[in-house]
Protein backbone atom coordinates (compact mmCIF):
# COMPACT_ATOMS: atom_id res chain seq x y z
CA UNK A 1 0.00 0.00 0.00
CA UNK A 2 1.21 3.35 -1.08
CA UNK A 3 1.05 6.54 1.50
CA UNK A 4 1.90 10.36 0.22
CA UNK A 5 3.67 12.37 2.65
CA UNK A 6 3.44 15.68 3.30
CA UNK A 7 5.61 17.86 5.22
CA UNK A 8 5.27 21.17 7.25
CA UNK A 9 8.39 22.32 8.56
CA UNK A 10 7.63 24.57 11.28
CA UNK A 11 4.62 25.35 13.27
CA UNK A 12 1.61 27.41 11.31
CA UNK A 13 3.31 26.90 8.30
CA UNK A 14 1.31 24.56 5.04
CA UNK A 15 1.68 20.67 4.85
CA UNK A 16 3.46 20.18 1.53
CA UNK A 17 3.43 17.04 -0.81
CA UNK A 18 7.27 15.42 -0.52
CA UNK A 19 6.85 11.82 -1.70
CA UNK A 20 5.43 8.98 -0.45
CA UNK A 21 6.17 5.57 1.09
CA UNK A 22 5.35 2.11 1.06
CA UNK A 23 4.10 0.25 3.85
CA UNK A 24 0.90 -1.87 5.20
CA UNK A 25 -0.85 0.19 7.50
CA UNK A 26 -1.01 3.99 9.55
CA UNK A 27 1.74 2.98 12.05
CA UNK A 28 4.47 1.95 9.69
CA UNK A 29 3.68 4.64 6.88
CA UNK A 30 3.85 6.97 9.65
CA UNK A 31 7.68 5.18 10.73
CA UNK A 32 8.77 5.26 7.32
CA UNK A 33 8.02 8.55 6.36
CA UNK A 34 9.71 9.91 9.60
CA UNK A 35 12.93 7.97 8.61
CA UNK A 36 12.65 8.73 4.68
CA UNK A 37 11.35 12.01 4.38
CA UNK A 38 11.48 13.74 7.67
CA UNK A 39 15.16 13.73 8.87
CA UNK A 40 17.47 15.71 6.88
CA UNK A 41 14.65 18.61 5.86
CA UNK A 42 13.84 20.59 8.65
CA UNK A 43 10.19 19.10 9.90
CA UNK A 44 7.88 19.79 12.77
CA UNK A 45 4.96 17.52 11.53
CA UNK A 46 4.07 14.98 9.19
CA UNK A 47 0.63 13.58 7.44
CA UNK A 48 0.48 10.28 5.87
CA UNK A 49 -2.91 9.55 3.47
CA UNK A 50 -3.76 6.61 1.95
CA UNK A 51 -3.11 7.23 -1.98
CA UNK A 52 -6.34 5.96 -3.21
CA UNK A 53 -8.08 7.99 -0.92
CA UNK A 54 -6.77 11.22 -3.53
CA UNK A 55 -8.69 12.07 -5.71
CA UNK A 56 -6.88 14.12 -8.72
CA UNK A 57 -8.27 16.20 -11.59
CA UNK A 58 -6.10 17.91 -13.75
CA UNK A 59 -5.11 20.75 -16.59
CA UNK A 60 -6.27 17.66 -19.40
CA UNK A 61 -9.47 16.99 -18.34
CA UNK A 62 -10.33 20.54 -17.16
CA UNK A 63 -10.24 24.35 -17.86
CA UNK A 64 -8.99 26.29 -14.62
CA UNK A 65 -10.41 29.33 -13.71
CA UNK A 66 -12.88 29.12 -17.47
CA UNK A 67 -12.03 30.34 -20.62
CA UNK A 68 -13.17 32.87 -20.65
CA UNK A 69 -11.16 37.13 -20.10
CA UNK A 70 -11.41 37.49 -16.09
CA UNK A 71 -9.01 40.43 -15.89
CA UNK A 72 -11.87 41.77 -14.48
CA UNK A 73 -11.05 40.06 -10.58
CA UNK A 74 -7.38 41.20 -10.31
CA UNK A 75 -6.63 44.32 -8.42
CA UNK A 76 -3.65 44.61 -10.95
CA UNK A 77 -6.59 45.69 -13.70
CA UNK A 78 -7.36 48.76 -11.82
CA UNK A 79 -4.20 50.61 -12.98
CA UNK A 80 -5.67 53.98 -12.31
CA UNK A 81 -6.14 53.10 -8.44
CA UNK A 82 -3.29 52.94 -6.11
CA UNK A 83 -3.66 50.62 -3.35
CA UNK A 84 -5.23 52.46 -0.41
CA UNK A 85 -3.51 50.74 2.26
CA UNK A 86 -0.25 48.35 2.96
CA UNK A 87 -2.45 44.95 2.97
CA UNK A 88 -4.11 46.03 -0.34
CA UNK A 89 -0.72 46.65 -1.83
CA UNK A 90 0.12 43.35 -0.69
CA UNK A 91 -2.55 41.52 -2.14
CA UNK A 92 -2.05 43.16 -5.11
CA UNK A 93 1.28 42.09 -5.19
CA UNK A 94 0.73 38.55 -4.48
CA UNK A 95 -1.77 38.41 -7.58
CA UNK A 96 0.98 40.11 -9.58
CA UNK A 97 3.12 37.11 -9.37
CA UNK A 98 0.49 34.94 -9.99
CA UNK A 99 -0.46 36.43 -12.81
CA UNK A 100 3.60 36.28 -14.48
CA UNK A 101 3.68 32.44 -13.49
CA UNK A 102 -0.03 32.32 -15.47
CA UNK A 103 1.39 34.12 -18.56
CA UNK A 104 4.85 32.54 -18.60
CA UNK A 105 3.29 29.23 -18.97
CA UNK A 106 0.74 30.14 -21.85
CA UNK B 1 -3.06 21.98 27.11
CA UNK B 2 -3.66 24.09 30.63
CA UNK B 3 -5.30 27.98 29.77
CA UNK B 4 -1.47 29.42 31.20
CA UNK B 5 0.18 27.31 28.67
CA UNK B 6 -1.62 28.73 26.09
CA UNK B 7 -0.98 32.11 27.33
CA UNK B 8 2.71 31.52 27.77
CA UNK B 9 2.88 30.22 24.05
CA UNK B 10 0.46 32.11 22.09
CA UNK B 11 1.88 33.71 18.76
CA UNK B 12 1.25 33.98 15.08
CA UNK B 13 0.14 30.33 14.04
CA UNK B 14 1.06 28.32 16.92
CA UNK B 15 -1.90 25.63 17.74
CA UNK B 16 -3.59 23.34 15.10
CA UNK B 17 -5.61 20.85 15.28
CA UNK B 18 -3.26 17.91 16.43
CA UNK B 19 -3.29 20.00 19.33
CA UNK B 20 -5.11 19.63 22.62
CA UNK B 21 -6.65 22.89 23.33
CA UNK B 22 -8.94 23.56 26.61
CA UNK B 23 -12.52 24.52 26.05
CA UNK B 24 -12.57 28.18 26.58
CA UNK B 25 -10.01 28.65 23.57
CA UNK B 26 -11.93 26.68 21.55
CA UNK B 27 -15.29 28.26 22.40
CA UNK B 28 -13.71 31.77 21.57
CA UNK B 29 -11.82 30.96 18.67
CA UNK B 30 -15.02 28.85 17.39
CA UNK B 31 -17.29 32.76 18.28
CA UNK B 32 -14.94 34.06 16.62
CA UNK B 33 -14.27 32.40 13.29
CA UNK B 34 -18.35 31.87 13.14
CA UNK B 35 -19.08 35.18 13.37
CA UNK B 36 -16.45 36.10 10.90
CA UNK B 37 -17.72 33.54 8.79
CA UNK B 38 -21.34 34.73 8.92
CA UNK B 39 -20.17 37.78 7.85
CA UNK B 40 -19.05 36.94 4.72
CA UNK B 41 -22.28 35.28 3.62
CA UNK B 42 -24.19 38.51 4.98
CA UNK B 43 -22.34 40.67 3.10
CA UNK B 44 -22.35 38.38 -0.04
CA UNK B 45 -26.08 38.43 0.25
CA UNK B 46 -26.16 42.29 0.49
CA UNK B 47 -24.33 43.02 -2.69
CA UNK B 48 -25.66 39.88 -4.68
CA UNK B 49 -28.69 42.72 -5.88
CA UNK B 50 -25.95 44.90 -7.36
CA UNK B 51 -25.02 42.17 -9.76
CA UNK B 52 -28.66 43.17 -11.60
CA UNK B 53 -28.23 46.34 -10.89
CA UNK B 54 -24.59 47.17 -12.02
CA UNK B 55 -24.40 50.19 -14.12
CA UNK B 56 -22.02 48.13 -16.73
CA UNK B 57 -20.98 44.93 -18.00
CA UNK B 58 -17.51 45.53 -16.70
CA UNK B 59 -19.27 46.31 -12.86
CA UNK B 60 -21.73 43.49 -13.30
CA UNK B 61 -18.87 40.98 -14.10
CA UNK B 62 -16.62 42.35 -11.00
CA UNK B 63 -19.73 42.07 -8.54
CA UNK B 64 -20.54 38.62 -9.77
CA UNK B 65 -16.61 37.87 -9.43
CA UNK B 66 -16.65 39.37 -5.88
CA UNK B 67 -19.80 37.55 -4.22
CA UNK B 68 -18.63 34.20 -5.65
CA UNK B 69 -15.40 35.16 -3.31
CA UNK B 70 -17.29 35.97 -0.23
CA UNK B 71 -19.08 32.95 -0.13
CA UNK B 72 -16.07 31.13 -0.58
CA UNK B 73 -14.50 32.51 2.09
CA UNK B 74 -17.92 31.95 4.06
CA UNK B 75 -16.83 27.75 3.31
CA UNK B 76 -13.15 28.47 3.86
CA UNK B 77 -14.29 29.92 7.20
CA UNK B 78 -16.98 27.78 8.59
CA UNK B 79 -13.66 24.78 7.81
CA UNK B 80 -11.69 26.79 9.95
CA UNK B 81 -14.20 27.31 12.79
CA UNK B 82 -15.14 23.37 12.93
CA UNK B 83 -11.56 22.21 12.98
CA UNK B 84 -11.88 23.79 16.59
CA UNK B 85 -14.39 20.42 17.49
CA UNK B 86 -17.04 22.85 19.16
CA UNK B 87 -19.89 23.26 16.49
CA UNK B 88 -20.38 21.45 12.89
CA UNK B 89 -20.48 23.34 9.47
CA UNK B 90 -24.47 22.05 9.76
CA UNK B 91 -24.84 23.78 13.29
CA UNK B 92 -23.36 26.81 12.45
CA UNK B 93 -25.48 27.38 9.30
CA UNK B 94 -28.41 26.66 10.59
CA UNK B 95 -27.77 29.06 13.57
CA UNK B 96 -27.74 31.81 10.76
CA UNK B 97 -30.94 30.48 8.74
CA UNK B 98 -32.18 30.84 12.02
CA UNK B 99 -31.52 34.10 12.63
CA UNK B 100 -29.33 33.19 15.87
CA UNK B 101 -26.06 33.56 14.15
CA UNK B 102 -23.94 37.06 14.70
CA UNK B 103 -22.15 39.03 11.62
CA UNK B 104 -20.83 42.26 11.41
CA UNK B 105 -23.10 45.76 12.22
CA UNK B 106 -22.81 47.00 8.64
CA UNK B 107 -24.89 44.18 7.26
CA UNK B 108 -27.72 44.58 9.10
CA UNK B 109 -28.76 47.68 7.16
CA UNK B 110 -30.71 47.57 3.80
CA UNK B 111 -28.22 48.92 0.74
CA UNK B 112 -30.25 50.74 -1.84
CA UNK B 113 -28.52 53.06 -4.31
CA UNK B 114 -25.72 52.26 -6.01
CA UNK B 115 -24.28 55.79 -4.65
CA UNK B 116 -24.14 53.44 -1.34
CA UNK B 117 -21.83 50.51 -2.74
CA UNK B 118 -18.80 52.15 -2.35
CA UNK B 119 -19.32 52.69 1.09
CA UNK B 120 -19.03 48.68 1.25
CA UNK B 121 -17.24 48.02 -1.35
CA UNK B 122 -14.60 50.62 -0.77
CA UNK B 123 -14.52 51.17 3.09
CA UNK B 124 -16.10 48.53 4.47
CA UNK B 125 -13.96 46.11 2.68
CA UNK B 126 -11.15 48.14 3.44
CA UNK B 127 -12.05 47.82 6.99
CA UNK B 128 -12.31 43.88 6.57
CA UNK B 129 -9.27 43.45 4.86
CA UNK B 130 -7.20 45.99 7.47
CA UNK B 131 -8.50 43.67 10.50
CA UNK B 132 -8.10 40.43 8.03
CA UNK B 133 -3.85 41.27 7.72
CA UNK B 134 -3.45 41.30 11.13
CA UNK B 135 -5.50 37.52 11.52
CA UNK B 136 -2.51 36.50 9.01
CA UNK B 137 -0.79 36.46 12.73
CA UNK B 138 -3.83 34.53 14.75
CA UNK B 139 -2.85 31.68 16.66
CA UNK B 140 -5.21 29.62 15.27
CA UNK B 141 -3.21 27.72 12.05
CA UNK B 142 -6.17 27.07 9.87
CA UNK B 143 -7.83 30.47 10.74
CA UNK B 144 -4.35 31.95 9.73
CA UNK B 145 -4.01 30.04 6.54
CA UNK B 146 -7.96 31.12 5.56
CA UNK B 147 -7.08 34.54 5.96
CA UNK B 148 -3.44 33.82 3.38
CA UNK B 149 -6.09 33.15 0.42
CA UNK B 150 -8.92 35.41 1.53
CA UNK B 151 -6.04 38.67 1.70
CA UNK B 152 -4.88 37.23 -1.76
CA UNK B 153 -8.16 37.76 -3.82
CA UNK B 154 -9.44 40.74 -1.37
CA UNK B 155 -7.02 43.11 -2.88
CA UNK B 156 -9.65 43.46 -6.10
CA UNK B 157 -12.73 43.92 -3.71
CA UNK B 158 -10.74 47.12 -2.30
CA UNK B 159 -9.37 48.40 -5.40
CA UNK B 160 -12.31 47.51 -7.44
CA UNK B 161 -14.90 49.83 -4.49
CA UNK B 162 -12.54 52.33 -4.63
CA UNK B 163 -12.82 52.18 -8.69
CA UNK B 164 -16.25 52.76 -7.82
CA UNK B 165 -15.89 55.82 -5.90
CA UNK B 166 -13.78 57.67 -7.82
CA UNK B 167 -16.57 57.45 -10.66
CA UNK B 168 -19.14 58.15 -9.05
CA UNK B 169 -17.38 61.01 -7.05
CA UNK B 170 -16.24 62.06 -10.34
CA UNK B 171 -19.35 62.30 -11.76
CA UNK B 172 -22.52 65.18 -12.19
CA UNK B 173 -23.01 67.37 -9.27
CA UNK B 174 -26.29 65.46 -8.50
CA UNK B 175 -23.95 62.36 -8.31
CA UNK B 176 -21.42 63.36 -5.96
CA UNK B 177 -24.08 64.64 -3.66
CA UNK B 178 -26.16 61.66 -3.44
CA UNK B 179 -22.36 59.52 -2.91
CA UNK B 180 -21.64 62.47 0.16
CA UNK B 181 -25.06 61.73 1.78
CA UNK B 182 -24.71 57.50 1.71
CA UNK B 183 -20.91 58.58 2.92
CA UNK B 184 -22.98 60.53 6.12
CA UNK B 185 -25.29 57.41 6.73
CA UNK B 186 -22.63 55.01 6.49
CA UNK B 187 -19.80 56.97 7.93
CA UNK B 188 -20.64 55.94 11.78
CA UNK B 189 -21.41 52.22 11.09
CA UNK B 190 -17.80 51.58 9.55
CA UNK B 191 -16.17 53.26 12.28
CA UNK B 192 -18.45 51.16 14.47
CA UNK B 193 -17.26 47.92 12.14
CA UNK B 194 -14.19 47.72 14.72
CA UNK B 195 -16.36 46.97 17.49
CA UNK B 196 -17.00 48.52 20.73
CA UNK B 197 -13.99 50.37 22.33
CA UNK B 198 -11.31 48.30 24.13
CA UNK B 199 -12.70 49.54 27.97
CA UNK B 200 -16.55 48.14 26.52
CA UNK B 201 -15.43 44.92 24.54
CA UNK B 202 -17.03 41.95 26.23
CA UNK B 203 -14.08 39.64 24.53
CA UNK B 204 -11.33 41.56 23.11
CA UNK B 205 -9.02 40.85 26.36
CA UNK B 206 -9.00 36.80 26.54
CA UNK B 207 -8.68 36.82 22.37
CA UNK B 208 -5.60 39.10 22.58
CA UNK B 209 -4.22 37.13 25.57
CA UNK B 210 -4.21 33.48 23.46
CA UNK B 211 -2.92 35.33 20.10
CA UNK B 212 -6.42 35.10 18.43
CA UNK B 213 -6.06 38.90 18.08
CA UNK B 214 -3.20 40.20 17.54
CA UNK B 215 -4.39 43.87 17.27
CA UNK B 216 -6.89 45.71 19.80
CA UNK B 217 -10.13 47.75 18.30
CA UNK B 218 -9.25 50.83 19.35
CA UNK B 219 -5.66 49.57 17.72
CA UNK B 220 -7.26 48.88 14.67
CA UNK B 221 -9.88 51.76 14.26
CA UNK B 222 -7.30 54.12 14.61
CA UNK B 223 -4.67 52.83 11.60
CA UNK B 224 -7.92 52.74 9.77
CA UNK B 225 -8.79 55.69 10.09
CA UNK B 226 -5.01 56.97 9.18
CA UNK B 227 -5.09 55.56 5.87
CA UNK B 228 -9.25 55.97 4.68
CA UNK B 229 -9.81 59.59 6.26
CA UNK B 230 -7.08 61.10 3.85
CA UNK B 231 -8.78 58.53 1.30
CA UNK B 232 -12.13 59.97 1.56
CA UNK B 233 -10.97 63.58 1.29
CA UNK B 234 -8.81 63.04 -1.75
CA UNK B 235 -12.21 61.83 -3.63
CA UNK B 236 -13.67 65.27 -2.45
CA UNK B 237 -16.14 63.65 0.42
CA UNK B 238 -16.55 65.79 3.38
CA UNK B 239 -15.98 63.61 6.98
CA UNK B 240 -19.39 64.40 8.59
CA UNK B 241 -18.71 66.12 12.14
CA UNK B 242 -20.01 63.94 14.42
CA UNK B 243 -18.87 61.35 15.83
CA UNK B 244 -15.45 63.42 16.55
CA UNK B 245 -12.51 62.57 14.63
CA UNK B 246 -9.41 64.25 16.72
CA UNK B 247 -5.91 63.72 14.96
CA UNK B 248 -3.50 63.09 17.71
CA UNK B 249 -0.63 65.09 16.66
CA UNK B 250 2.12 63.47 19.32
CA UNK B 251 1.29 59.77 18.12
CA UNK B 252 0.54 60.93 14.61
CA UNK B 253 -3.30 59.32 14.13
CA UNK B 254 -6.71 59.74 14.72
CA UNK B 255 -8.84 58.99 16.92
CA UNK B 256 -12.63 58.82 17.36
CA UNK B 257 -15.09 60.07 19.99
CA UNK B 258 -16.53 57.45 20.86
CA UNK B 259 -19.58 58.90 22.84
CA UNK B 260 -20.94 60.34 19.73
CA UNK B 261 -21.70 56.89 18.53
CA UNK B 262 -25.14 55.32 18.85
CA UNK B 263 -23.82 52.29 20.94
CA UNK B 264 -27.80 51.46 21.83
CA UNK B 265 -28.33 50.75 18.07
CA UNK B 266 -25.02 49.05 17.70
CA UNK B 267 -26.12 46.68 20.57
CA UNK B 268 -29.04 45.64 19.27
CA UNK B 269 -28.01 45.27 16.07
CA UNK B 270 -25.58 42.86 17.76
CA UNK B 271 -28.09 40.73 19.53
CA UNK B 272 -29.70 40.75 15.67
CA UNK B 273 -32.71 42.54 17.37
CA UNK B 274 -32.81 45.73 14.97
CA UNK B 275 -35.45 45.18 12.16
CA UNK B 276 -32.50 45.80 9.49
CA UNK B 277 -31.06 42.67 11.30
CA UNK B 278 -34.65 40.45 10.06
CA UNK B 279 -35.47 41.56 6.71
CA UNK B 280 -31.41 40.73 6.37
CA UNK B 281 -31.44 37.75 7.32
CA UNK B 282 -34.94 36.86 5.77
CA UNK B 283 -33.10 38.14 2.80
CA UNK B 284 -31.04 34.91 2.50
CA UNK B 285 -33.81 32.92 3.32
CA UNK B 286 -35.86 34.68 0.67
CA UNK B 287 -32.88 34.22 -2.14
CA UNK B 288 -33.35 30.23 -1.01
CA UNK B 289 -36.82 30.17 -1.56
CA UNK B 290 -36.47 31.86 -5.28
CA UNK B 291 -34.03 29.35 -6.55
CA UNK B 292 -35.49 26.20 -4.97
CA UNK B 293 -36.41 25.52 -8.46
CA UNK B 294 -32.66 25.68 -9.77
CA UNK B 295 -32.01 22.81 -6.75
CA UNK B 296 -34.93 20.77 -8.00
CA UNK B 297 -33.92 21.11 -11.87
CA UNK B 298 -30.86 19.98 -11.09
CA UNK B 299 -31.59 17.20 -8.64
CA UNK B 300 -34.03 15.82 -11.26
CA UNK B 301 -31.39 16.14 -13.84
CA UNK B 302 -28.63 14.29 -11.84
CA UNK B 303 -31.00 11.67 -11.25
CA UNK B 304 -31.62 11.34 -14.44
CA UNK B 305 -29.06 11.27 -16.03
CA UNK B 306 -25.83 9.72 -15.34
CA UNK B 307 -24.44 13.09 -14.50
CA UNK B 308 -21.70 13.85 -16.87
CA UNK B 309 -18.55 16.27 -15.98
CA UNK B 310 -19.04 18.96 -13.49
CA UNK B 311 -18.89 21.92 -14.89
CA UNK B 312 -16.86 24.46 -13.29
CA UNK B 313 -19.02 27.13 -11.33
CA UNK B 314 -17.63 30.46 -12.47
Amino acid sequence: MIWEVFRQDKPGAYHKHCGNVHAPDRELALQFAAVQHGRRMKTHSLWVVPHDEIGEIDADETSFGGTTDKTYRWATSYTDIEPAAPEVAESEAEQADVEKSLEADS
Amino acid sequence: MDLETVKERAGPRQFAPKDDMPEEYRKAATRMIQFHANSEVMGGYLEKPFIRQAPSIDRKLAFSAKVQDEIGHAQLLYRAAESLGVKTRDEMLDELARGDGKFLNCFHYPMESWHEVPMIAFFVDGAAMHRQATLKNTSWTPYAHAMDKVCFEEGFHVKHGESILSELMNGSKATQEKTQAAFETWWPRIIQFFGPTNDKSVHNDFAQEVGLKTKSNDELRDTFLDTYVPKAEKYGLVVPEYPRIEYDGELDTYHVNEDDLNWDEFWTIAKNASEGSHEQINSRAQAQEAVEWVRESMHDWEGASGAGTPQAAD
